[in-house]
C-alpha cells in the first residue's frame, strides 16, 4: 500500500529506510507532543501553588509589621527575577512597587479585587501585548484593607520545558539511527542477495548456461532456495549434454553400419561387370548417402530443438554469402528454366555458424525449386534493420495453404502442393527453423499478393562494438 | 604409400585395407589408440588414418599425443559425427584433413593423395594444363585452342581445377562441394549435376565422347583421351 507513494525506480533499501525514518520521526513528534502537554499541565499547578504559596508570606509579613517589612526584605535583596511584589490601595493607587525588568510591561488587572473579603485571594492569568510568556498574578486583601499583588512570570517553566523537548528529540535521532542496524542486516543479508540472483539469471536468460545463483551471506531460506534452484539447473545441464552425446552415440551407432553396408555395396558396383547389378547398386549407393544424410538432418534438427547444437561461430558477410549461395544455384536454375535473382544491395557482417545458416538457406532455396513451375521465378534477397538481419526466398509457386502457414515448420509436415514428384520428406523446414532458433532468430512464412510464397529467416545482430547495455556482457 | 588405418570397426578396417591395397597402398591396421602410438615409433609411414570414436581415447587425444611425441606424419581423420565444431577440433588437435561416414572410397583416395602432395613426399607435379583440345590460360582464366576461346566463371575454373587435380578419379559430390564451394552439407537441389552439366557443354566438343562423366551412384571424372 506504501509502493504507490514512492517514485517507480526507487530501490528498495531506500524505500525501506525512508518509511523507517518517517516512522521514527512520527512517534518521536507524538511522543515529545504528549510529554510536553503533560509537562506543561504540571507546571502550571506548581506555579499556583508557588504563587499562592508566596502571596500568603509576603501577608503575613505585612500584616506583622506593615510596608515597612516588605521593604526591609526587598533591601535585603531576598526576591527573585521573575517575581514582583506590589501593593496598592483599594482606590487602586499602587503605595509599592517591586518589579524585575522581566516581569516589567504587563497590564495588572484594576478592579479585580470588588468581591474579595479579606485574607482571601485571586489568581490571575495576565497576557503581555510583545512577550509570550504568561504573568500568573495573586491577590490578597490585606487587613488594613489595602491589596498585595504576587506576579511570577513562566518564562523558567518554558524554558525547562523547551530543554526536555530538546533532550527527546536527540533521544529521538539516535533510536532512529538504530531502528535503521535492523535496516542494514536486511539489505546485507536479503535484499543484496536478491539482487544478485537477479543478474544471475538475467544472464540465464541471455543463455549463459553455467550462470548459478550465489548467496553465501544470505539468510537460510535464500541459501535454499538458491540450492534448490541451482540443482534444478545441474539436471537440466546434465540432460542437454546427455542429449548432445546421445546424438553424437546415436550417429555414430548409424552412421557405421551404413559406411559398412557402402563399402560392400560399392565394392560390388566396381567389381561387377553385369550393367543391370552395376545400375542396382548405384542406386543402392545413392539411397544410402541420403539416408546418412537423413539422419544428419534429424539429428541436427533434434539438437537445435533442444538447444544442444553446437554452433561453430564466426564473422561473415551475409551479403557475401548470398552471392556464393546464388552462384552455386544458378547452373540448377537455368537448367529448370527458372529466373533466380539476387537482392543483396549491401554488405552485412554477422556472426553465426557459416555452415548451418548456409544450410538453412539453401534448404528454402530447395523447397522454392522443387515448389516452383518453369518459368517461374525465385528471389533471394538480404534486408537489414537497425536489431536484425533479414534473409527472404520467394517463388512464384503455388503458394501455401491456410493450414500449411502454421503447420509448415513442424516436422515431417509437408506442404498441400507437395506431390509424389516433389523430393523431401518433409524435414527441410524443421531443420531451417531449429537452425535459426539456436542463433537466436525466427523464421516466418506468408503468401505473396501476386504469386507464390515468402519464407524468411530473420536473425539479430551482434555487433562487435562494445552494447550499449552496460550490464550485458559479463559472463 | 604405406599407411597407418587405427579403426575400431573390424568390418570397415577390413574394406578399407583392401581398397588400399587394390589402390596400391600397404597398410597396418590398429584398434586402438595405445596401439597405433606404439606402432608408430617401430613402423615409418607415410600417413595415418584415424577414427576420431576410438574404445580407449579418442582420435584428438591420439593425434595430440603423437604430435607431441614428433611424429609429424599427416593425419585423416575418420569420424561418425559430421559438425563443423568437430572438424575445426580435429584439425586443432593437429590433423590434416576431415572424413565423414559414410564415405566413398575414391573420395578417401584423393583426400589421401592431396595430403601426400602437401606434405612433399611425392615431388608436386603440376596438374595437366590441357583439357582435350583445350590449353588452360589460368591468368585469364579461360580455355584456349587456336582461334576459339571460352570463358570460364569462377566457380566453373575452380571446379575444373579440382577435376583435373585429380583426373582420372571419381569424385563424390560432397567432395566437390567441399573443395569448389566450402559447403559441408548436401543440398536438396542438384546443383552439383546443373553446374557439370555447364562446364561439360564448355569443354566438350561435338561428336566425341564426353571427357567429364557422371557416374551415378559414385560422383563425377574427369578422363584424359590421348
Amino acid at each position: 500500500m506504501f509502493s504507490k507513494l514512492f517514485p517507480e525506480r526507487l530501490s528498495s533499501t531506500w524505500r525501506l529506510g525512508l518509511l523507517l525514518t518517517v516512522l521514527m520521526v512520527g512517534s518521536t513528534a507524538l511522543c515529545i507532543t504528549v510529554a510536553s502537554w503533560t509537562m506543561k499541565r504540571n507546571l502550571s499547578s506548581i506555579a499556583r501553588a508557588v504563587v499562592l504559596d508566596d502571596l500568603g508570606e509576603y501577608a503575613v509579613l505585612y500584616n506583622r509589621n506593615g510596608l515597612k517589612e516588605i521593604k526591609d526584605v526587598f533591601a535585603a535583596g531576598g526576591h527573585e527575577n521573575d517575581q514582583a511584589v506590589r501593593i496598592t490601595g483599594s482606590d487602586g493607587r499602587v503605595l509599592f512597587e517591586q518589579i524585575p525588568i522581566a516581569v516589567a510591561g504587563y497590564r495588572w488587572p484594576d478592579n479585580a479585587t470588588a468581591n474579595l473579603q479579606p485574607s482571601q485571594t485571586l489568581l490571575v492569568t495576565v497576557e503581555h501585548e510583545k512577550r509570550e510568556q504568561q504573568l500568573l498574578a495573586g491577590c490578597q486583601v490585606l487587613k488594613d484593607g489595602n491589596i498585595l499583588w504576587f506576579g511570577r512570570t513562566d518564562a523558567e517553566d518554558r524554558a525547562y520545558v523547551e530543554h526536555i523537548r530538546d533532550d527527546l528529540w536527540l533521544a529521538g535521532l539516535v533510536s532512529t539511527v538504530f531502528m535503521l542496524l535492523p535496516l542494514w542486516w536486511f539489505v546485507r543479508h536479503v535484499l543484496r542477495p536478491v539482487q544478485d540472483m537477479m543478474k544471475s539469471t538475467r544472464k540465464l536468460a541471455e543463455g549463459n548456461t553455467d550462470a548459478r545463483l550465489r548467496a553465501p551471506n544470505a539468510v537460510p531460506e535464500l541459501q535454499a532456495f538458491a540450492s534448490a534452484f541451482n540443482t534444478g539447473l545441474d539436471r537440466i545441464d546434465a540432460l542437454t549434454t546427455e542429449l548432445q552425446s546421445a546424438n553424437d552415440n546415436l550417429a555414430h551407432e548409424l552412421r557405421t553400419p551404413l559406411a559398412r553396408i557402402r563399402g560392400n555395396l560399392e565394392s560390388y558396383h566396381d567389381h561387377t561387370d553385369n550393367a543391370a547389378a552395376r545400375d542396382a547398386s548405384a542406386r543402392g549407393l545413392e539411397e544410402i548417402d541420403r539416408a546418412a544424410d537423413l539422419v544428419q538432418t534429424i539429428l541436427t534438427t533434434r539438437a537445435g530443438e533442444h538447444k544442444a547444437l553446437k554452433l561453430h561461430l564466426e564473422t561473415i558477410d551475409l551479403r557475401e554469402m548470398l552471392i556464393h549461395l546464388h552462384d552455386l544455384y544458378k547452373a540448377a536454375a537455368e537448367e529448370r528454366g527458372l529466373q533466380f535473382t539476387l537482392e543483396a544491395p549491401d554488405s552485412c557482417p554477422a556472426i553465426l555458424d557459416r555452415q548451418r545458416i548456409n544450410q538453412a538457406i539453401a534448404n528454402l532455396l530447395d523447397n522454392a525449386f522443387a515448389y516452383t513451375p518453369k518459368g517461374g521465378a525465385v528471389t533471394l534477397a538480404l534486408s537489414t534493420t537497425d536489431d536484425q538481419t533479414r534473409i527472404l526466398v520467394r517463388d512464384t509457386g503455388p503458394g501455401l495453404s491456410a493450414g500449411d502457414l502454421t503447420k509448415i515448420w513442424q516436422r515431417f509436415t509437408r506442404g498441400s502442393a507437395a506431390s509424389a514428384n516433389t523430393p523431401g520428406m518433409g524435414i527441410g523446414l524443421s531443420l531451417v527453423r531449429a537452425i535459426v532458433h539456436a542463433h537466436g532468430g525466427e523464421t516466418t512464412c506468408q503468401n505473396r499478393d501476386d504469386q507464390g510464397a515468402e519464407f524468411s529467416i530473420s536473425l539479430p545482430i551482434h555487433r562487435n562494438q562494445p552494447s550499449p547495455q552496460p550490464n550485458r556482457g559479463h559472463s | 604409400m604405406h599407411l597407418l588405418l587405427v579403426e575400431d570397426d573390424s568390418e570397415l578396417a577390413r574394406q578399407t585395407s583392401l581398397w588400399l591395397n587394390e589402390a596400391g597402398h600397404t597398410c597396418t591396421w590398429k584398434e586402438k589408440g595405445n596401439a597405433a602410438l606404439t606402432v608408430l615409433s617401430t613402423e615409418a609411414f607415410d600417413a595415418m588414418i584415424l577414427d576420431v570414436g576410438l574404445p580407449d581415447m579418442d582420435g584428438f587425444t591420439v593425434v595430440e599425443e603423437m604430435r607431441k611425441r614428433g611424429f609429424g606424419l599427416p593425419v585423416l581423420f575418420l569420424t561418425a559425427r559430421d559438425n563443423v565444431t568437430d572438424r575445426v577440433r580435429g584439425l586443432k588437435a593437429g590433423g590434416d584433413d576431415y572424413v565423414t561416414k559414410p564415405f566413398a572410397m575414391e573420395e578417401l583416395l584423393a583426400r589421401l593423395e592431396a595430403l601426400q602432395r602437401r606434405s612433399g613426399l611425392t615431388p608436386m607435379t603440376p596438374p595437366s594444363r590441357t583439357v582435350g583440345k583445350w590449353t588452360l590460360d589460368p591468368i585469364k582464366r579461360r580455355l584456349v585452342c587456336r582461334d576459339e576461346r571460352v570463358e570460364l566463371q569462377p566457380r566453373e575454373w575452380t571446379l575444373l581445377e579440382v577435376m583435373l587435380a585429380n583426373e582420372g578419379r571419381i569424385l563424390t559430390k560432397k567432395f566437390l562441394l567441399e573443395k569448389v564451394w566450402d559447403i559441408h552439407f548436401d543440398p536438396g537441389t542438384n546443383v552439383v549435376d546443373a553446374m557439370i552439366c555447364r562446364l561439360r557443354r564448355k569443354i566438350d566438343s561435338t561428336g566425341s565422347l564426353s571427357q567429364l562423366q557422371t557416374v551415378r551412384g559414385k560422383g563425377y571424372v574427369l578422363k584424359a583421351f590421348p
